[in-house]
């Protein structure tokens, strides 16, 4: 089983509105990201995932179960830390942390033991006996994480793990996700609207937008091919891109930055060689890549969508 | 030089028993009768829920020793009360606890949303519902039939409790089913209350104005308009201390009885019982759970 969720054809309504209208896609092994903005759909589809409610067409498989069907079973082997902040206050995390364990079915022992870990893992194991609501943000985000991945899940939903920390908790949280993903080998699913936060640590990622997937695959697969390289001189740009036209190449011009198209190894040789028959100085090379924003930008422009 | 060193152990997987919707239901029950009870909480949250204990056992506490002390001859004259006349000295301890342990078992969860968290767990909102009235129910037991049981043992150590095993047996099955009859429609109604705002102290205060309005109001109906007595099947603080009265066998015979029949008592708080439960299955049914 390499996908850990599929989905074919799936829809959703609540009422008049449409949420999610015939949605494909397959979630793989490591961090996908979901991206999309407010309303996109995607709450409503993690919601379906965890089997809390039953799509309206299509079919949806989780971890090779239907959540329809099979929805607590799912569930025990999902770990889900929500966007809002849902944590009682007057509470220890140590305590809340293994009672959510037991509550995935884990035996009273080993909720106990696990807890600890898990809150050492996020980096709490000194604060885990404080109530929550004495903690920082950045910490109830961290045992919101802990208590998502206590019960050793097979999946994690993350909806926004991001939401309200500071830019050094959140390069911490994406590290813990990254690690989480990678080291712990537990599959991942981020919802997010930062398109940097998914670039950053996902592997692959599922754009949505009005309740339809505009685009999905890996971040390589979605960036496109190779656009080229990015050749930037301190001078005579003009004179390099003649050379490199008469070498076969089809260059565009802005200012003293010359986007190369073309993916043959031999574009190297013949920027190096359009370069010193100019005589100018090589400031910056390197390939064209296409930002993962570039790519919504474009997805979610009038006219875009699939 | 030590040999001491940090050992990361790394992340663990699991995979040993797992033990599902049960283990999760039963989980869930034992954390909300802890949070009701102040348990592994600061000492505030402690205070109710102990003082309110200490005041349904005090009395039985003083006829034990009054049994115990005092000489057989007055003990004879029914100086001591009867097991279903008892619940007359705890009738206010119970109300209180009542409007006091649901709503500390269910608002909290839907005020912070815990109660998404749940729900992503092998729990559904039925079976969560179930485990807060299950936990809500055992919690009440405490003081609709632990007292009770306390007594009866405490007399039968003392001699004066009922006479041999089958009599015992039998008291101790009466004493156990009126709690949990007493406890299950305090526990649906006092639910209902919580399951109508997230707020505790409206819920608390929701569910007294209930019992007492509804106690009054029948009160006036059939005592000063002579009203006719089925009136008294409203009467939400008369109606399950009635019935466990006729679980002991005392019914009409009882002196603030209200002469219903048991067929009527008992119809009155199944529907009640009933009509509580589904109103908080139906408010829970269209919750928009906030994830």
């Amino acid at each position: 089983m390499s996908a850990v969720v599929r989905a074919t054809g799936v829809a959703k309504r609540w009422g008049a509105t449409t949420a999610l209208d015939g949605v494909t896609l397959e979630v793989g092994r490591g961090v996908t990201g979901l991206l999309g903005a407010n309303g996109a759909g995607k709450t409503t589809l993690l919601g379906l995932v965890l089997g809390l409610h039953r799509p309206d067409g299509g079919q949806l498989e989780v971890l090779g179960l239907d959540p329809a069907e099979a929805g607590p079973e799912i569930r025990a082997r999902v770990g889900y830390s929500p966007e809002h902040h849902v944590l009682p206050p007057d509470v220890h995390a140590q305590d809340l942390v293994r009672h959510l364990a037991e509550v995935h079915g884990l035996p009273k022992r080993e909720a106990t033991g696990r807890a600890s870990d898990a809150l050492w893992q996020v980096g709490l194991g000194e604060e885990r006996f404080r109530p929550i609501g004495t903690m920082s943000t950045g910490q109830k985000q961290r045992v919101k994480l802990a208590q998502a991945l206590v019960h050793d899940p097979a999946l994690i939903l993350l909806d926004e793990p991001t939401d309200g920390l500071d830019p050094v908790q959140r390069d911490d949280m994406l590290a813990l996700i990254r690690r989480v993903g990678g080291e712990f080998g537990i599959d991942v699913v981020l919802s997010s609207h930062l398109l940097e936060e998914v670039e950053r640590i996902c592997d692959g990622a599922v754009i949505l937008a009005e309740g339809r997937v505009v685009a999905a695959g890996t971040l390589d697969e979605l960036r496109g091919p190779d656009r080229g390289l990015v050749v930037e001189v301190d001078d005579r740009a003009d004179v390099v891109a003649d050379g490199l036209r008469r070498r076969g190449g089809e260059v565009t011009l802005d200012g003293i930055r010359l986007l190369v198209s073309g993916r043959d190894e031999g574009i190297y040789d013949d920027v190096l060689e359009a370069v010193t028959e100019a005589g100018v100085g090589l400031r910056r090379l390197q390939p064209a890549t296409v930002s993962l924003e570039q790519v919504f930008l474009g997805l979610s422009s009038p006219g875009s969508k699939q | 030089m030590s040999d001491a060193r940090i050992l990361d152990r790394g992340y663990r997987r699991y995979d040993g028993p797992r033990h599902g919707l049960r283990g999760a239901m039963r989980s869930l029950a034992a954390h909300s009768a802890q949070r009701a009870l102040g348990l592994r909480r600061p000492l505030s949250s402690k205070l109710f829920p102990v003082l309110s204990v200490v005041i349904a056992y005090l009395p039985a506490l003083v006829f034990v020793g009054m049994a115990a002390f005092l000489p057989d001859d007055l003990i004879e004259q029914d100086l001591l009360p009867s097991y279903p006349e008892y619940y007359g000295f705890v009738t206010s301890a119970i109300i209180v606890f009542t409007a006091f342990v649901a709503p500390e078992v269910l608002c909290p969860d839907r005020r912070n949303g815990l109660l998404g968290l749940y729900l992503a767990s092998p729990l559904d909102r039925n079976t969560y519902l179930l485990s807060k009235a299950a936990s809500v129910m055992g919690v009440l037991g405490l003081v609709t039939t632990g007292p009770l049981v306390l007594l009866l043992l405490a007399y039968t150590f003392e001699g004066s409790g009922p006479d041999g095993p089958d009599d015992f047996l039998l008291l101790l099955v009466r004493i156990v089913v009126a709690g949990t009859l007493v406890s299950a429609v305090y526990a649906s109604i006092s639910l209902a209350a919580s399951s109508a705002t997230d707020r505790r102290a409206f819920a608390s205060a929701g569910v007294i104005l209930l019992l007492l309005v509804s106690s009054i109001v029948t009160a006036i109906a059939v005592e000063e308009v002579d009203g006719p007595e089925w009136l008294w099947c409203f009467n939400l603080i008369a109606m399950p201390f009635e019935l466990a009265q006729h679980v002991f066998g005392a019914g009409a015979e009882m002196e603030d009885s209200t002469g219903l029949t048991f067929a009527s008592v008992l119809g009155a708080n199944l529907a009640w019982t009933a009509a509580a439960s589904a109103f908080v299955w139906v408010r829970y049914r269209k919750l928009a759970v906030t994830r």
